[in-house]
C-alpha cells in the first residue's frame, strides 16, 4: 500500500516539476540539506550567493519517522546540490530524486565517508564528518559555478577552521576523563563519545532496538538497568527525539541512582549552528562527568556561528 | 536439574522485565481465557477482534497525548463495546457488517493518531508496540493497574456466571427464566473490553484475538462442562503466555544478541494448543465410540 502511494506521489511530483519548466536556477544556485545540520554546513560554505533549504528541521520529532510532502519533493527536484545523510537514515530522498532526473550533485554522506551500509547513521556527531562534507560541498558548488570556486573554497576552509574549538574541547575531555564509562539509550551520540574516549557500556543491540522501535531483548534491558542501579556508569545519554516508556524508565532509574542524564539532540536545535550545537553537547557531557550536572534541554541562546 | 538449566536460560527468574511480563501477561491470559469462553459461546469472536482493533486507536492516542497506554486501550475498547451493545443488532449478518465497518473505522483512527504521534512527537516504535505488543518494555508501574483490571473483569464474570452461561447457550431460554439479557450483554461487553485492553497491552491489539479465542476454543473443544472448559482455557492461556515469554527469553541465545518478539511465540503456542485440542478431542470421541460399542458386544456373549 505504502509503495503504491509512493509511486502515485512520485508521478504527481514528476508531472508538477515537468510542468514548471525552467526554474530560476541560472541566476541563483539552490541547494538542499536534508537534515538541518547539513543545510547549516552548506550555508556556511556557500555564503549568501546560494539559496539553501533544510528539510528535516524539527528537533522534537523522530527523524527516522519523517515523511516527505509534495512541496518538499519539488524543492528537491529543483536543487542543484542535495546533501543527504544516507546509511538508511533518509531513504525517501533517493526515491524522489530517481523520479526527477536532472543535472544535480548528490552527496550521500555515508558513502562520502566510505562507511558500510549498516553503520551507525548518526555520523554528524563524528568530528571528522563535517570537514569532509564541507570540502565535498565546496567542490560541488565550484563545479556548478566555476566563477565562484575560490570563494567557496576559502569559505569551506574557514568553516573547517571554525570547528577547532570543538575539537579542542573533545581532546581536553579525552585527556581528563578518557575511559569514562557511559550508558546510552540510542546510538545517536556514539561517534562523539568514542571520539572523546568514553567507553559505552550499553548493549549495542538494545540501542539499535530502541532506535528502530523494535522489541528489545529482556537480557539487554536488564543489563542496562544494572549499569544504572549498580553505578557502573558516570552518565546516561538519551536521545530526546527517540523516546518511549522504556527510555523514560532508564532516565528515571538514572535519576533515582543519582547518575546525571544528558539529553542529546538528533536534529540541530533551534537557535544553534552546527558548531555551537556540538560545542554545547560536548560541554553538557563534560558538565555531567565533572560536576554531575544533568542537561535535558540546550538553552536557546543567541545565534552564534 | 540440567534439563531445567537448558529450558530456562540464565537469569530468567531474576530479570525485571521478565517479572513484569509474567505478571501482566499472566493476568491478561487468565482474563482473556475466561471472558473468551463466553465470547466464543455467544458467537462474538469477530466482535472481540473488532474491539481489539478499535482499542488500538486508544493505544495510539495515548502515545499522542502522553497517557498510560493501558488507559487508552481500555477507554477505546469500552467505548466500542458500549456502542455495540447499544446498537443491539440481532440479525447475524447485520451484526457482522456493523462489526467490520467499526473495525475499519477504528484502525483508520489508529493510523491517524500514529501519524500525528510520529510527526509531532518522538513516539518511536509506537506502531509496533500498539499493534504487535512489546512485552519487555512494559513499565513495572503498570502491574498494579493491570492486575486490578484483571480482578475487576473476573469479578464481573463471576457475579453473572449463571445467567451469562444460560444466555450464552440460549438467549430465549434465559429470557424465559426472567434474565435481563441486555444487562448481561452489557456486563459481558465490559469484561470483554477489559480483557481486550489487557491483552492489547501485552501481545498488541492485532494479536490480542489469539489470546481471547484460542485458549477458549481449545477449552470448549476438550470439555463439555463449562467449568472444565474454563479451567482448560485458563491453563492453555497461561502456558502459551508464560511459555512464549520463556521462549522469547531463550531465543536471545539462538540468534546471538537478538531476542525474537514475544508475541510471535505466544500466538504460535496458542495455535498449537488449538490443534492439539482438536486432535485430543478426536481421540476422545473415538474412545467414546469404542466404549459405546463394547458393552453391546459384551452383552451378546
Amino acid at each position: 500500500m505504502r509503495r503504491r502511494l509512493t509511486v502515485l506521489f512520485i508521478l504527481a511530483v514528476t508531472a508538477a516539476v515537468a510542468g514548471c519548466g525552467h526554474s530560476p536556477r541560472d541566476s541563483t544556485l539552490s541547494a538542499v540539506g536534508i537534515e538541518s545540520q547539513y543545510a547549516d554546513v552548506i550555508a556556511q560554505v556557500a555564503g549568501p550567493r546560494v539559496r539553501v533549504r533544510a528539510i528535516e528541521t524539527d528537533p522534537n520529532t523522530d527523524p527516522h519517522a519523517f515523511e516527505a510532502s509534495p512541496a518538499i519533493a519539488h524543492s528537491l527536484a529543483t536543487a542543484s546540490l542535495v546533501v543527504e545523510n544516507g546509511l538508511g537514515y533518509d531513504p525517501w530522498v533517493d526515491r524522489i530524486l530517481a523520479a526527477s532526473p536532472g543535472a544535480r550533485t548528490v552527496i550521500d554522506v555515508g558513502r562520502l565517508l566510505g562507511l558500510p551500509a549498516t553503520a551507525n547513521p548518526h555520523v554528524w556527531y563524528d568530528p571528522k564528518t563535517m570537514p569532509a562534507v564541507a570540502e565535498a560541498v565546496a567542490a560541488a558548488l565550484s563545479a556548478a559555478r566555476p566563477s565562484d570556486a575560490a570563494y567557496f573554497q576559502s569559505r569551506a576552509r574557514a568553516f573547517v577552521a571554525s570547528l577547532a574549538p570543538w575539537q579542542e574541547a573533545i581532546e581536553r575531555f579525552k585527556r581528563r576523563y578518557g575511559g569514562t564509562a557511559v550508558a546510552v539509550t540510542e546510538p545517536v551520540a556514539d561517534d562523539l563519545l568514542e571520539a572523546a574516549g568514553c567507553t559505552i557500556l550499553s548493549p549495542y543491540p538494545l540501542q539499535i532496538a530502541i532506535m528502530n522501535g523494535t522489541d528489545p531483548a529482556p537480557q539487554d534491558v536488564a543489563a542496562q538497568e544494572a549499569l544504572l542501579s549498580e553505578h557502573k556508569v558516570k552518565v546516561l545519554l538519551y536521545n530526546r527525539q527517540v523516546t518511549n516508556p522504556l527510555t523514560a524508565s532508564f532516565v528515571d532509574l538514572a535519576r533515582r541512582n543519582g547518575i546525571p542524564v544528558v539529553g542529546v539532540y538528533e536534529t540541530m536545535p533551534v537557535g544553534y549552528h552546527y558548531r555551537s550545537w556540538m560545542l554545547a553537547e560536548t560541554s553538557a557531557l563534560e558538565q555531567a562527568v565533572s560536576h554531575g550536572i544533568s542537561t535535558t534541554q540546550l538553552g536557546t541562546g543567541t545565534l552564534r556561528p | 536439574m540440567r534439563l531445567l538449566g537448558l529450558m530456562f536460560a540464565p537469569g530468567f527468574f531474576s530479570n525485571a522485565p521478565v517479572h513484569t511480563a509474567l505478571l501482566v501477561g499472566g493476568g491478561a491470559a487468565v482474563v482473556s481465557a475466561v471472558v473468551g469462553v463466553f465470547t466464543v459461546m455467544r458467537g462474538q469472536s469477530f466482535a472481540g477482534h473488532a474491539l481489539a482493533d478499535v482499542s488500538s486507536a486508544g493505544g495510539a492516542a495515548s502515545y499522542l497525548l502522553g497517557l498510560n497506554p493501558l488507559v487508552g486501550f481500555l477507554g477505546m475498547a469500552a467505548l466500542a463495546a458500549g456502542g455495540m451493545e447499544w446498537a443491539d443488532v440481532r440479525d447475524a449478518r447485520e451484526r457482522d457488517l456493523l462489526t467490520g465497518v467499526m473495525l475499519g473505522a477504528g484502525l483508520g483512527l489508529t493510523a491517524l493518531f500514529l501519524y500525528f504521534a510520529a510527526v509531532t512527537g518522538s513516539a518511536t516504535g509506537a506502531a509496533i508496540t500498539v499493534l504487535f505488543g512489546s512485552m519487555f518494555t512494559i513499565p513495572a508501574s503498570i502491574v498494579p493497574v493491570a492486575l486490578a483490571i484483571a480482578v475487576a473483569a473476573l469479578a464481573a464474570i463471576a457475579a453473572i456466571y449463571r445467567p451469562l452461561l444460560v444466555s450464552a447457550v440460549s438467549e430465549d431460554l434465559a429470557q424465559a427464566q426472567g434474565t435481563r439479557v441486555r444487562l448481561i450483554g452489557l456486563v459481558h461487553g465490559s469484561a470483554l473490553a477489559f480483557a481486550v485492553a489487557l491483552s492489547a497491552m501485552t501481545v498488541g491489539a492485532i494479536l490480542s484475538t489469539a489470546l481471547l479465542i484460542g485458549p477458549a476454543a481449545a477449552g470448549l473443544r476438550l470439555a463439555d462442562r463449562p467449568g472444565r472448559s474454563l479451567a482448560i482455557a485458563v491453563l492453555t492461556g497461561l502456558i502459551a503466555t508464560w511459555g512464549g515469554i520463556l521462549l522469547a527469553y531463550d531465543s536471545y541465545y539462538w540468534t546471538p544478541g537478538r531476542g525474537w518478539p514475544v508475541s510471535f511465540f505466544i500466538v504460535v503456542l496458542v495455535f498449537l494448543a488449538y490443534l492439539l485440542a482438536g486432535l485430543l478431542a478426536r481421540v476422545r470421541l473415538r474412545g467414546v465410540r469404542l466404549a459405546a460399542a463394547q458393552p453391546s458386544g459384551c452383552g451378546q456373549h
